[in-house]
């Protein structure tokens, strides 16, 4: 599937040398342009479109495309690591983009200091027709006037089946072999909200409980843990993984397909632990006083083109929201669990909240966070 | 006073000193020090003192509550200084030998050997870092030799100490050695085989004759390399696995994850304070018993 | 010249091992240096469709995709955009101020010193997030003042915030050297009522350059390579080559930016010799002049 990509990948550059030569010339060439670009632009209609997202989180022909059929000629795609570094610059100030794509739980916050555009619904025909309504006024946006769905997905455990005879169902058996027999090859990811999935659920709370007595017992367990953790690792614990330096990983499923296409490591496998856990959805909005609104409406709605999000799908390997899209995601996709939850684990699944603020879940995480590895 | 040193307003030679000229030369660091860091600063203290506003940032208040917070966690503190002291002493050790030979033996090598040094370092950061994950891969790297070789399975350098500080030196070895060589390229070859003519052993002559020269490069670079490595987290979490939490993550952790911008500056003020206290004494220290002629050359 | 022959045979013992020594210990320090970047190189050709870390074969594709591609060959320019202006103007302004400084009184060098090494303590992130909100303010206040066109992020403010610890780099090199500097030529040069631009030019610059060329390099690698504060001063269109690695690292990072590197590597490198085979044939040229002048003093001595 990689592969395949790769070598459509290759075709298109070669096949169109011209509209990439383009791109050069506008992504960023002299100083000038920029400069001038994000002093105020002008108020013709927008040739441009400034997005701020995760790395390699568009399909590149779905930008092609975007330029071709509205006449973009300066598609400026900047990223960032991860969702706290778009949070703290547009705290402290920093303008000048269109989009971004924020995970929904920091769009409430967002809202609230202002830093979003309000949408008008009647400019995006795609996301009103084709956004499934179980994804529509949920708790991060109950009008669905400050964002439109991404792409959504789960935390839960990745591991190598050959070195598990008895792979982990529930964070309850997750506790057990790493105090026990995977003891030194666990990792988990380095962020706060999914790894306090595990204690919350394990002892059946709600992930984003802030209950004192609960997280009390939540450090409890973590605490049990910490001495058998190899690593804490959001980038590289597929690599750990795939050198079998860990058997089990804390995480997301991104890497899993990377994984699975090859056969040193096509025992890799995927699961939602059976107490529950978390679902998280990103997000497309709007930044307040975005330079090229005309352009940023017509990406919302573009994007929610169900040919258009269907590619994206299939890019990203990310369950899409739009339900006309899914009828034209291939099988594969469709069928693969780890992209796609089946209903009955959806049902455990719990959006997660912006719970940043609870100075004992903080207090937690960081003496977590010195503990590890003993 | 010392001999050559004129009184005030004069140069050497009795001419009077432009002060005009003198400002025109400290202006423009003068009013980047000014804009770019002082300002900033003046922002910290000011947040430190304030609260965590309802999403994250900073809501004006006045209150001391950040500072009492600073002593409940020494952990990453201490970590921090443990790894920046090894750090230092490992750049010491690495940088010393190299910076004199570069200086004193390396002839008209010398500045291909400089420029040679820095080149490594324009290739990126993280795919570096990335190369000693591959170098001490347990799997295929270093440490799947030794297991090979050892029959055994779990001898392992990532997630270490010791693989911290391969990247901490690695990664800060030019900020220890140009300062050295700058300043030991001034060193005479003939002073100091007049010491040992005069019949001073090798080590007499290196305290008394080299080490005085060497003393501002020494000094400074000690500071560039110990003074980053206290807030230097990238490396830990990469080739330490992330199981050391260092005070760079405690800063990342307070302005990213928790949003607390007034626990972040009154934990950075903290920071630069300790570390302000220590560079002076470490500079009193070092100069005590040096009287530093600051005659201009100019 | 009298001690040398009778004396001290214990001391001699150890000088060739000491110089062995050095030459080892150089040579090692340079394989150090640069095993890591062999790596690069070498994983540059791993025929892996995704991330760099894992062997998958010799490949090399990647030299291909680097070449035709313009977006990631725009963040390198956008990288030497900010790192060469940088590192040009902070040598600029750090020598003339390590120079000022020598003027200056005790207690506004004091300032200045204290102020250098607050630029070096200060933690990147905390820097970056103060300097932003910085810009931000002011950006604000420009637009309330002047009404409109309100100054955006960008190249500009990346430098600037760059041009700090760059500048202090700078002087810390520069005041080093100046420090070990014999004032006996310059004083002799002004007793003999030399003005004090040509001895400036003649007598201190060429002491100076070692540090002075030692500042530039470090600056400009330093701007090169920076992440932390580039991230939050950077707008629109100004991605340089380390924040798209670091963004990338989520999806996998793949041995483009290797291909990329050892492109930059061999071109390097290649300007390195070049440069070192011309100043060659130069210093031959000089030197026939000067073995020829030092062989007729010394057949007059």
């Amino acid at each position: 599937m990689a592969g395949q990509d790769l070598d459509s990948y290759l075709k298109r550059i070669a096949a169109q040398p011209v509209s990439r030569r383009s791109f050069l010339a506008a992504a960023g060439l002299t100083g000038t342009a920029a400069f001038l670009a994000s002093c105020g632009g002008g108020a013709k209609a927008d040739t441009e479109l400034f997005v701020y997202n995760w790395s390699a989180y568009i399909a590149d022909d779905n930008i092609e495309e975007f330029k071709k059929r509205f006449g973009i000629t300066k598609f400026v795609y900047d990223t960032y690591a991860n969702n706290e570094e778009l949070i703290a610059k547009l705290q402290g100030g920093a303008t000048g983009y269109d989009i971004a794509a924020p995970t929904a739980e920091y769009v409430p916050g967002m809202v609230e200091e202002g830093f979003l555009e309000k949408l008008d619904l009647s400019k995006l025909p795609n996301v009103t027709k084709y956004i499934d309504p179980k994804f529509k006024g949920l708790w991060w946006d109950p009008t669905n006037e400050y964002q439109v769905p991404k792409d959504y997905g789960t935390t839960g455990i990745m591991y190598r089946s050959k070195n598990l005879p008895n792979p982990p169902t529930s964070w309850q058996d997750f506790y057990d072999l790493t105090t026990g027999s995977e003891s030194g090859k666990v990792v988990m990811v380095d962020s706060m909200g999914d790894v306090f999935v595990f204690p919350l659920k394990m002892l059946g709370y709600s992930l984003n409980s802030l209950d004192s007595g609960e997280l009390e017992e939540a450090r409890q367990i973590l605490l049990d843990v910490a001495p058998h953790i190899l690593a804490l690792d959001s980038d590289l614990y597929q690599d750990k993984l795939a050198t079998e330096e860990a058997s089990m990983v804390l995480g997301w499923t991104g890497p899993l397909l990377g994984l699975q296409d090859n056969e040193d490591t096509a025992d890799a496998a995927y699961v939602v632990p059976s107490e529950g856990s978390l679902f998280w959805m990103d997000t497309w909005v709007m930044i307040k006083d975005a330079p090229h609104k005309d352009a940023a409406y017509k990406w919302l709605d573009f994007i929610q083109d169900p040919a258009i999000q269907a590619i994206e799908t299939e890019y990203n390997y990310y369950a899409t929201c739009n339900t006309e899209a899914k009828k034209l995601v291939s099988q594969e996709v469709l069928d693969n669990p780890a992209v796609f939850p089946p209903d009955d684990v959806f049902v455990k699944l719990e959006g997660a909240e912006d719970t940043s603020g609870n100075n004992q879940r903080l207090d937690i995480w960081e003496e977590f966070k010195s503990k590890i590895g003993g | 006073m010392t001999a050559a040193a004129a009184p005030a307003g004069l140069a050497p030679g009795g001419r009077r000193r432009s002060a005009l000229l003198t400002g025109l030369l400290v202006l423009p660091a003068g009013l980047w020090y000014l804009v770019l860091l002082v300002a900033p600063l003046a922002i910290i203290v000011v947040f430190s003192f304030g609260v965590r506003a309802r999403n994250g940032g900073y809501e004006p208040a006045l209150v001391l509550d950040n500072y009492g917070a600073l002593l409940s966690r020494p952990e990453p503190f201490v970590n921090s200084l443990v790894m920046a002291v090894a750090g230092t002493i490992g750049c010491l050790a690495v940088g010393l030998p190299l910076a004199y030979y570069l200086a004193t033996r390396a002839g008209s090598r010398k500045n291909l050997l400089i420029l040679l040094l820095v080149i490594p370092f324009w290739t990126s950061f993280l795919i570096r870092t990335y190369s000693w994950l591959i170098i001490f891969n347990p799997d295929s790297g270093l440490a799947g030799i030794v297991n090979g070789l050892t029959g055994g399975d779990d001898f392992a350098i990532l997630g270490t100490p010791w693989a911290v500080l391969v990247g901490l030196v690695y990664g800060y070895l030019p900020l220890m050695v140009f300062p050295l060589y700058v300043t030991l390229e001034r060193l005479d070859r003939t002073l100091v085989e007049a010491s040992k003519d005069l019949g001073a052993g090798r080590w007499a002559t290196f305290r008394q004759v080299t080490l005085p020269i060497a003393l501002p490069g020494l000094v400074t670079g000690s500071i560039l390399v110990f003074i980053p490595m206290m807030g230097e987290y990238v490396i830990p979490a990469i080739l330490g696995y992330g199981r050391y939490y260092m005070m760079g993550n405690a800063l990342v952790s307070s302005f990213l994850e928790a949003r607390n911008w007034p626990a972040g500056s009154a934990r950075a003020v903290g920071l630069i304070a300790v570390m302000l206290v220590t560079v002076t004494f470490y500079l009193w220290f070092v100069s005590r018993g040096r009287r530093t002629r600051e005659t201009s050359v100019l | 010249m009298a001690a040398r022959g009778g004396g001290r045979p214990s001391i001699d013992r150890w000088g060739g091992f000491i110089e062995r020594y050095f030459r080892v210990h150089t040579g090692l320090v340079y394989a150090f240096l640069y095993l890591p970047i062999v790596i690069v190189v070498v994983f540059a050709f791993n025929a892996t469709d995704t991330r760099v870390t894992l062997w998958r074969g010799f490949s090399p594709k990647w030299f291909g995709i680097a070449l035709t591609d313009p977006v990631v060959q725009g963040y390198l320019i956008n990288s030497f955009i900010v790192a060469v202006p940088n590192a040009i103007l902070a040598t600029l302004f750090g020598t003339m101020a390590a120079l000022g400084l020598q003027r200056v009184g005790k207690r506004v060098r004091l300032a200045f010193d204290a102020l250098t090494y607050v630029s070096v303590i200060v933690p990147e992130i905390v820097i970056a997030l103060a300097t932003l909100v910085l810009f931000a303010t002011s950006f604000d206040a420009i637009e309330a003042f002047f009404g409109a066109g309100r100054p955006g992020f960008g190249f500009h403010t990346i430098i600037a915030a760059h041009m700090l610890f760059n500048i202090s780099l700078v002087l810390l090199l520069v005041r080093a050297r100046l420090s070990t500097m014999d004032r006996t030529h310059v004083e002799a040069s002004y007793d003999l009522f030399a003005p004090p631009w040509p001895t400036f030019r003649q007598i201190t610059l060429p002491q100076l350059l070692p540090a002075i060329m030692a500042g530039f390099l470090l600056s400009f690698t330093f701007s090169f390579d920076d992440y932390v504060i580039t991230t939050f001063t950077s707008g629109p269109g100004s991605t340089t080559i380390p924040l798209y690695i670091f963004g990338a690292i989520k999806r996998g990072v793949t041995p483009e930016t290797n291909a990329v590197a050892t492109m930059m590597l061999i071109l390097t490198l290649a300007l390195l010799a070049l440069g070192q085979w011309i100043l060659g044939r130069q210093s031959r040229r000089e030197r026939g002049r000067g073995e020829t002048m030092a062989g007729i003093i010394a057949e007059q001595a």
